[in-house]
């Protein structure tokens, strides 16, 4: 953020400070470098793409929204799936001794099965076993794996014994108008996320944008959050539930379309019972694989 | 044998403890009488100071739906601003009187509250609200927003609270909600 800044610094003051003729060779200099620019970035796209696109797609000329629809599910996606929870940190328990963190790995595991049964993506977890896995850490995986997405699976409680249904959530920023602005630049340059980081980067600079990267994907992720609300919706006859936003630590440094699944409530006994078991774990799993299928889809015809 | 001096040595002690505890709070703590209403007043009233009552909103969950049901209260007014915060934290962790729901482990304390110039209210809570909370995304977000609306609510000065537990800055609660930033209030959430 500083370097970007800092160049925009510069070169307002060298316009202010300079004759007409100095002027142009700066605006001539400035043009140049733009191109080369573009140039790299396009040299870049190109080699990526190529790179990530099995050769068979690339022979297709023209796309009807119906083609283009079926080829984003066969190109090789990223899909992160971020399991809540585990090892000392059990997260929410319910009456039963139901812990949220072993039921988000089933549900997780089963998720993951059932994307790389159906399609040829990459399915990453960001634990495959009950361990401790920092919130940090969670959202380095995704980003140092060039995630497409990130679904982080979460039980959910309440001081409410009746709470039941599901809840899907993507960030909500909580910044102030001054934050906002920030984010706002933020947002106009995420390229700048698609790097890829160390997990334990230590530059202070870079883990306040990275600590903001969420901001720039949060239009996308409110979409992936509707699709995936609407079939869980659909599963446990919650009709009329929308989506929601709050400020989750966990999607925070995600840089690519994020949400925070929470299938149902650990502390509804009925919902806890119901949890245990793999029947409905395999159908929240399923549920939340078909709002995958959706979002991408629909994504492509943008 | 063993046991019995164990045991007087340990009473000894709680009562030591005890002892210090009422002797250095003695100043603080002083109740005032008020007639009726004495009962429920914040503990920390001092002696000389003027006692005028004023009318604050809390905001409670509720076990009907997952929104935050504002109840009215009445605090002992100060002219610091970061008192009356703490009375109206007080009197929330004290808990409803119309039989909505407390958002807080029945062992947290409120430890202190600070208040900045730049508008953000820093509510300190000792460690059981983090130890023994129940998690989940829901329960948190009612524990920190009942927090944040009830301070923003009553204190147009409160702009944004933070929320540390044992006077230190902590990730989440149960694994879910960011405590690293101050919090804007979320009015969405409360019933109408």
């Amino acid at each position: 953020m500083l370097n970007v800044f800092g160049r925009g610094f510069d070169s307002r003051r060298l316009h202010h400070e300079s004759s007409k003729d100095v002027k142009d060779r700066v605006q001539n200099q400035e043009r140049t470098s733009r191109f080369l620019l573009f140039s790299i970035a396009l040299l870049f796209f190109f080699s990526f793409s190529s790179l990530q696109n099995p050769p068979v797609l690339k022979s297709s000329a023209v796309d009807s929204p119906q083609l283009s629809q079926e080829r984003s599910l066969r190109e090789k996606k990223i899909v992160i799936i971020d399991p809540g929870h585990g090892g000392l940190e059990t997260g929410a328990k319910g009456k039963f001794g139901t812990e949220e963190k072993n039921v988000t790995l089933a549900i997780s595991q089963k998720l993951k099965a059932i994307i790389e049964r159906n399609l040829a993506f990459r399915v990453v977890l960001t634990r495959d076993k009950d361990i401790d896995v920092s919130l940090d850490s969670r959202a380095a995986i995704a980003n140092n794996n060039r995630a497409d997405v990130f679904i982080s699976i979460h039980i959910n409680g309440s001081y409410r014994k009746e709470a039941r249904g599901a809840e899907t959530f993507f960030l909500s920023m909580n910044a102030t108008d001054e934050e906002a602005r920030r984010l706002a630049y933020l947002e106009n340059s995420s390229a700048e996320f698609e790097e890829g980081i160390l997990e334990d980067n230590q530059d202070e600079i870079q883990m306040i944008l990275w600590d903001m990267a969420q901001a720039a994907y949060l239009k996308q992720s409110s979409q992936l959050a509707e699709f995936i609300q609407k079939e869980l919706n659909l599963l446990q006859g919650t009709a009329n539930r929308g989506i929601k936003q709050a400020p989750f630590k966990v999607l925070m440094g995600v840089a690519c379309p994020a949400v925070l699944v929470e299938v149902a409530f650990i502390s509804n006994p009925d919902e806890e019972k119901k949890l245990g078991t793999a029947e409905f774990q395999q159908s929240a799993a399923q549920a939340i694989y078909r709002g995958l299928v959706n979002y991408i889809k629909a994504s492509a015809q943008d | 044998m063993d046991t019995k001096k164990v045991l007087i040595l340990v009473s000894l002690f709680v009562l030591l403890v005890v002892l210090v505890v009422l002797f250095f709070n003695r100043g603080g703590e002083e109740k005032i009488k008020q007639g009726p209403d004495a009962a429920s007043q914040p503990i920390d009233v001092e002696p000389g100071e003027d006692v005028k009552l004023k009318k604050i909103t809390l905001f409670f969950p509720s076990e009907g739906d997952s929104l935050l049901h504002p109840e009215e209260r009445e605090i002992v007014v100060s002219s610091s601003l970061v008192k009356e915060a703490k009375r109206t934290i007080l009197a929330l962790l004290e808990g409803s009187k119309n039989g909505y729901l407390s958002p807080f482990p029945p062992e947290t304390r409120l430890r202190e509250v600070y208040f900045t110039n730049e508008g953000i209210a820093y509510v300190d809570f000792s460690r059981e609200i983090q130890d023994k909370h129940i998690s989940g995304s829901t329960a948190e977000m009612a524990t920190v927003f009942s927090v944040v609306n009830s301070l923003t609510y009553n204190f147009k000065p409160i702009k944004r609270v933070f929320i540390l537990i044992e006077g230190g800055e902590k990730e989440t609660l149960g694994g879910h909600i960011n405590l690293s930033r101050p919090f804007l209030p979320k009015y969405d959430l409360i019933a109408e």
